[in-house]
């Protein structure tokens, strides 16, 4: 065996909610028995973009917002690899938030956990585009993605809710490694220094898993329940919409993989070239 | 020494029938009526015959309208560049006369096309000729289509220039084969309406005012730089290309958007270029041999990307086709201007210069292996006219093309490894690579200082040894960093700089200065950063050196400088108002300034 780097300890202020979903990200990978090397743990800037360092997988520190396009990259190119993209609200909001919108729309198959707290944690507290100031609420990234095309996985869990925390993450990986797609997983991870919203959002919630009557392909439905609960006060967690859209993709072979010997290809080379003779 | 340079008439002699080896034509209307098709009818033509050639064009950024203009040299010997003077001007427009005017030879001739009327009065030299015919009045009225104007506009042509009427209509065939039938049928009409029409006008079969020579040029590649590159970098292995449309870079986007996927890869038109760079980087983590590539405007966007690649030791070529800047500045028009922004920030990287279309494609293939090599970022510097100017090029020599893999570890090696440190201090600063999934290469990447586990450190003694490391790397493959290009005296105590573009020129403008008694040497950096040693010296070893750029305030002299190259032996040769350099404006300037000193 070879000896490799040894997971460093959580960076993160006790009872903050990134314990959570480095907990359920764990979880699911013993649950799926993934190898690690199979995996890549792609992640933001912030107080979240630091998880990589303490799960023992492959794991890459993308620049501030640019974690979706980075990871998009690496699915593209090894689609053999389990591409998990974790990030911090701002990341994915403000500074990410035009990528948000492609990646979505383009489906890659990776896995995007957003720790949303609300907050700028690491600079100390500022408000981010989840954050509600005044009359108007922040933006709910759910409800985004319901919007854009291409849309095949959106849940949102809760840190503390630990158990079905796992369970989504299980059901994003899944829906990634049998190729449907893109799978947008929003925790409320919540910031104990500078926002702590425990109660808060705990009061918030509607667990759409606990409801018989929740058809989370019914895209519509997840609009509409999305919105009546906010009119309420109120949001909505659990799978909040799945599609089958993407299913059976065919998955290519990692392009890092393949053979570009020149002399293999050198026919077509040629073919190219010719087509340029005067 | 007060020797006057007039332009040359490009090869011709001042006969009654002149005789060309080597020409300018430009082809000038309203832009996306088709009548620039002329041009390539014309290359064809040309092409056939065995002559050299280069190509341009001189557009507006919108889709449809405004002044275009189509250019043409064709030469028996290799030019790379255009000439001095327009020997036939073919006129679509009023505007097409006034533009080409300050640039006609002056025994040049004009084609008109007079359908709205006759041509501007008192702007052409009284000794130029004008042909007047109404091009687009008999496309239209014999023809019921306006569009083959460029056909009736070919066959006049080709009887100014003394083209056999049964050469120029193969060539038409040869140019228009893929085309239908009955479509190559009203084409071929269309010229013989033009024949007819010369009849009429002056321009008899078997009396033509010109000739041109026979060329004899073995087969060549007709390509642009864009074009040469992109080939260059599938065949160097290159399977993932991202980008965002910017002119003049969006060709090697769509090159690869139709090549890659040939091969098993992806070429991918991002949202921007801030994604365009992350996505080549998320590929090239993996191993796939990536590029990302962009203009002035797109390619400072990207440079937050280019630095992770610096600092996270990742391997990607990103290639900037400089356009006229700052900001969105001159999109269409000629500039290198980007020499400040490709070398900013303390990290390693190689910036190389491809010095013409043809070494586009050699500058690709070592571009794409020595990105590898070093895990960082290799930056290729093109320009709006080596991008996107077409020339004949010697066939590439695709048996020789070899791969570097550099440090890349296979599974097996790494499962020999007792412990894999991502970035392990080595004596060449490279570490060895274990890309992700491979067993027991566990690895973290960041752009984050690190320790070698690439577990984040700020400790000082390690943040030195990191730094140090990195440049290390580009120490260590200084001795294989492409050579410039040399021409001219050795032993000349006058010499000329200048990379990308302004290679040919400077050739064409070093013979003429050769003739006026001004022996020089000509260096044509194809590295520029690091600056190599070969570059000083040249500086070192003369009395004068001019630097040659197309830029405001000379950046490449300040690099040079930088670089060790003595201030005090440099003159800048500076054109930033859009339009390329010709070699008389060298020849005027260098005269002038020698002959004062």
């Amino acid at each position: 065996m070879t000896k490799t780097y040894t997971p460093a300890e959580p960076i993160w202020c006790a009872g903050c909610g990134d314990f959570g979903v480095q907990g359920a990200i764990e979880g699911a990978i013993a649950q799926l028995a993934i190898p690690k090397h199979d995996i890549i743990i792609m992640a933001g800037i912030g107080c979240s973009g630091t998880l990589q360092n303490n799960v023992g997988t492959y794991g890459y520190h993308a620049l501030h917002g640019r974690v979706l396009p980075t990871s998009t990259g690496v699915a593209y190119a090894n689609p053999e690899l389990t591409v998990i993209a974790v990030g911090g609200d701002g990341d994915a909001f403000a500074i990410g938030a035009g990528h948000f919108i492609h990646t979505v729309k383009r489906n890659p198959n990776f896995v995007y956990i957003v720790m949303n707290n609300s907050v700028y944690g690491l600079t100390k507290g500022q408000d981010s585009p989840t954050m509600d100031a005044g009359a108007a609420h922040g933006i709910d990234a759910t409800r985004l993605a319901l919007s854009i095309p291409g849309a095949s996985f959106i849940a949102r869990g809760f840190s503390r809710w630990s158990r079905q925390l796992q369970e989504l993450t299980v059901a994003a990986m899944e829906h990634v490694r049998a190729g449907r797609g893109f799978a947008f997983l929003e925790v409320l991870s919540p910031c104990v220094t500078y926002h702590d919203t425990y109660v808060t959002w705990e009061g918030m919630l509607e667990n759409l898993d606990d409801d018989p009557t929740y058809d989370p392909t019914d895209l519509a439905a997840a609009f509409a329940r999305g919105v009546a609960l906010e009119a309420q006060g109120r949001m909505p967690a659990g799978v909040i919409f799945r599609s089958d859209g993407g299913a059976g993709r065919k998955i290519p072979p990692a392009m890092a993989l393949q053979d570009i010997d020149p002399a293999r290809h050198i026919d077509r080379y040629n073919d190219i070239m010719s087509s340029y003779a005067v | 020494m007060n020797v006057a340079i007039k332009p040359e008439p490009s090869g011709g002699q001042a006969a009654a029938r002149r005789h060309f080896s080597d020409i300018n034509v430009m082809v000038a209307g309203q832009g996306g009526d088709g009548s620039l098709t002329i041009a390539s009818l014309l290359s064809a033509l040309f092409a056939h015959r065995g002559f050299h050639l280069y190509s341009t064009s001189n557009i507006a950024s919108r889709i449809k309208g405004g002044h275009a203009a189509a250019y043409l040299r064709a030469s028996v010997k290799p030019s790379g560049c255009m000439g001095d003077v327009i020997d036939l001007l073919v006129a679509f427009d009023d505007e097409a006369v006034e533009i080409a005017a300050p640039a006609m030879a002056p025994d040049g001739i004009v084609v008109f096309d007079s359908s709205k009327g006759p041509p501007p009065t008192g702007v052409l030299a009284d000794t130029i000729r004008v042909f007047e015919i109404p091009i687009g009045r008999l496309a239209v009225r014999d023809l019921r289509r306006d569009l083959l104007k460029n056909c009736i506009g070919f066959g006049v042509v080709t009887r100014i220039l003394g083209i056999d009427d049964k050469d120029a209509e193969g060539s038409l065939r040869h140019r228009f084969r893929r085309i239908p039938e009955a479509a190559m049928e009203t084409n071929i009409d269309a010229f013989r309406l033009g024949l007819a029409n010369a009849d009429e006008n002056g321009l008899p079969a078997g009396d033509s005012p010109w000739t041109v020579d026979e060329g004899g040029r073995e087969e060549h590649l007709m390509i642009s730089g864009n074009e040469a590159f992109s080939f260059g970098f599938l065949v160097a292995g290159g399977r993932f290309y991202a980008g965002y449309p910017i002119t003049p870079a969006t060709e090697i986007l769509t090159w690869l958007e139709r090549r890659l996927p040939q091969f098993g890869g992806i070429a991918m038109q991002a949202e921007d270029e801030l994604s365009a760079i992350n996505l080549a980087i998320g590929a090239a983590m993996t191993g796939v041999r990536a590029m990302a590539g962009s203009s002035g405007p797109g390619f400072v966007l990207m440079q937050e990307g280019v630095s992770q690649l610096g600092s996270a030791e990742i391997p990607l070529v990103v290639v900037d086709c400089q356009r006229a800047g700052p900001s969105t500045g001159m999109p269409t028009k000629v500039e290198q201007n980007d020499i400040g922004t490709m070398i900013s920030g303390d990290y390693p990287r190689v910036v190389l210069a491809p010095a013409d279309q043809g070494d586009c494609f050699e500058m690709s293939i070592f571009a794409t292996n020595l990105a590898q090599r070093i895990q960082g970022p290799v930056i290729a510097a093109l320009d709006r006219a080596l991008s996107q100017d077409s020339t004949t090029v010697k066939p590439f020599d695709l048996s020789g093309v070899e791969l570097d893999t550099g440090k890349r570890l296979t599974p097996d090696e790494i499962a020999g490894l007792k412990e894999y440190r991502r970035y392990l201090i080595t004596d060449d600063g490279v570490s060895p690579w274990a890309v992700p999934g491979t067993p027991g290469g566990e690895n973290l990447v960041t752009g984050n200082e690190r320790n070698e586990w690439g577990l984040v450190s700020a400790e000082p003694k390690n943040r030195k040894r990191m730094v140090e490391k990195r440049a290390r790397k580009i120490e260590s493959v200084r001795g294989d960093l492409p050579k410039g290009k040399r021409w001219g005296d050795a032993d000349a105590a006058i010499g000329l700089l200048g990379f990308g573009t302004v290679g040919a020129v400077m050739e064409r403008a070093a013979e003429r200065l050769a003739k006026a008694g001004v022996e020089v040497q000509i260096l044509q950096p194809r590295t520029l950063w690091p600056v190599l040693d070969e570059t000083v010296e040249f500086i070192r070893a003369r009395r004068r050196v001019y630097v040659i750029e197309h830029n405001a305030i000379g950046q490449l002299a300040h690099l040079v400088s930088g670089g060790g190259a003595p201030k005090e032996r440099m003159v800048s040769i500076l054109k930033f108002d859009g339009t390329p350099f010709r070699a008389v404006d060298l020849v005027d300037f260098i005269l002038e300034q020698e002959a004062s000193l």
